[in-house]
């Protein structure tokens, strides 16, 4: 299976003027794994595919961005 | 109409979702031309949709103009809520 995230960790020079990031986030959404859309995937209801955003289960990607995380936080 | 009620939320929202399935389902069959079940359920949210919409303009008024819509009498399409009112 995929992740919807993926992270890295760039580099920190001890020369660095700021405080280094130690890990980036990125986000992975499904369409990049899925490919060729098979037929007959489940689905959401109208109502919930209009507040989802995607009328199939598998697409589905709530994407949050870091800054987000009380929201719903960053499901990885 | 001073307020709007919230009938006219509802339903709206009921239309909104079908319509967003009906999009779903246009761009899905694009470049899915021979898949029967998503026709099947593409042509009864069409249907479904008609059942919405005049559900909608028989309380409050047509959505669409230029044939797209029914009208009231008297000559209503341009009364308020206007979209951006709403």
């Amino acid at each position: 299976m995929f992740t919807l995230y993926k992270t890295w960790h760039p580099i920190a020079s001890p020369f660095d003027p700021c405080k280094p990031i130690l890990e980036k986030t990125f986000s992975t959404p499904p369409n990049l794994y899925i490919g060729f859309q098979p037929p007959n995937l489940p689905q959401f209801s109208p109502q919930e595919a209009l507040r989802a955003g995607t009328l199939w289960k598998a697409f589905y990607d709530p994407y949050f961005n870091p800054f987000e995380l009380a929201k719903g936080g960053n499901p990885r | 109409m001073k307020q709007i009620p919230p009938e006219y939320y509802q339903i709206m929202e009921q239309l909104q979702a079908v319509d967003f399935v009906l999009v779903e389902l246009t761009l899905y069959l694009d470049t899915h031309p021979d898949d029967l079940e998503a026709i099947k359920q593409f042509n009864h949210y069409v249907k479904e949709r008609k059942t919405v919409k005049k559900a909608f303009e028989s309380q409050f008024g047509p959505l669409m103009q230029y044939g797209h819509s029914y009208s009231g009498h008297p000559w209503n399409w341009n009364e308020p809520p206007w979209p951006w009112q709403v």
